[in-house]
């Protein structure tokens, strides 16, 4: 922000990414702004909301929590076989082991990924998702187009996204809800037994997570 | 769009999560309503003002009256029936007029 040219025509709420393609006119844009302004200033005179206290909640969600969290899970699961039971047993308190949990991280079960069976997770109805763990969204688990094709046609939509998954191998779809949310463990790539927990982690993304990936060695 | 975004998430993404790196892969809000409006939402229901299932709720029908025409092409977008939802919640509880 600071390199901009005070003399250019500066928008305050303009996209924060420069990739980012609005289909939302400007106006409606303004519009929009305009009600949340007033949504905040009318919570701050009740003393609900403070700016500061906003602006390091959205920081800890944009920077604190991510999937690197849900990685680190899933590597000490891989390591070691006991908090493997523990995490398919009763995943919300093993993930709380790790020191993660809040909001969107409440009744976890993790569903485990095996040569039989392919694990992917959907949210049909909105965006249900293990915040502590995955951190946000993408805007793609969030869009319509995913939500039903992914019910209806698992395999295409995994081919979509570079996965293919063997005809013998069974995809099951889970529907994460309020009550329920779902955190795939991605098989363990073979030839990683010399990797340590931290290297592992590395190798664990976002996408595998959700299951619309394999891990893979790189 | 959304079609078109889902059959190359490879390049859709790359582009965003490469500009602007951060632990969560990939920059959530697009502009700085959406993530005032999420940070409200969210620090409303922390302090107890509304149970965030309620919340939840109320963003699933938010959702699902944008989609009722075209499913692929909804009437607003996520952050629009996020806030939609917040301003019917803090209506329903009292908590603003």
């Amino acid at each position: 922000m600071s390199e901009h040219d005070p003399d250019h025509d500066h928008h305050h709420d303009a996209p924060a990414s420069p990739y980012h393609r609005s289909a939302r006119p400007a106006e409606r844009d303004k519009a929009l702004a305009e009600r949340v302004e007033k949504i905040e200033s009318l919570l701050i005179a009740k003393g609900l909301v403070d700016k500061a206290a906003l602006d390091k909640l959205v920081d800890i969600y944009e920077n604190d929590l991510g999937p690197l969290n849900g990685a680190r899970v899933v590597a000490h699961a891989w390591v070691d076989p006991d908090y493997r039971r523990r995490l398919l047993n009763n995943a919300t308190a093993a993930i709380g082991e790790l020191g993660f949990g809040g909001l969107q991280g409440e009744h976890m079960v993790v569903v485990e990924n095996t040569p039989q069976v392919h694990n992917v997770v959907v949210c049909t109805l909105c965006s249900c998702y293990p915040w502590p763990v995955l951190g946000l969204p993408p805007t793609w688990y969030k869009d319509a187009a995913y939500r039903s094709r992914v019910v209806i046609d698992p395999r295409s939509v995994l081919t979509e996204f570079g996965t293919t998954v063997d005809d013998d191998v069974e995809v099951r779809v889970w529907d994460s809800s309020a009550e329920v949310r779902y955190l795939v463990l991605p098989e363990r790539p073979a030839g990683t037994e010399h990797l340590s927990e931290d290297q592992l982690v590395k190798l664990i993304d976002r996408d595998s997570l959700i299951g619309v990936k394999k891990v893979l060695v790189s | 769009m959304s079609e078109e975004r889902l059959t190359r998430p490879d390049i859709a993404e790359m582009a965003v999560s490469y500009a602007l790196p951060r632990k969560s892969g990939e920059l959530v809000f697009h502009t700085e309503w959406e993530r005032r409006a999420f940070a409200i939402a969210v620090s409303l229901a922390v302090q107890g003002q509304f149970e965030w299932s309620e919340f939840q709720q109320q963003l699933i029908e938010s959702i699902a009256e944008a989609e009722r025409g075209d499913p692929q092409n909804p009437s607003r977008g996520y952050y629009e029936s996020w806030l939609v939802s917040l301003e019917t919640v803090l209506r329903k509880k009292r908590i603003l007029p």
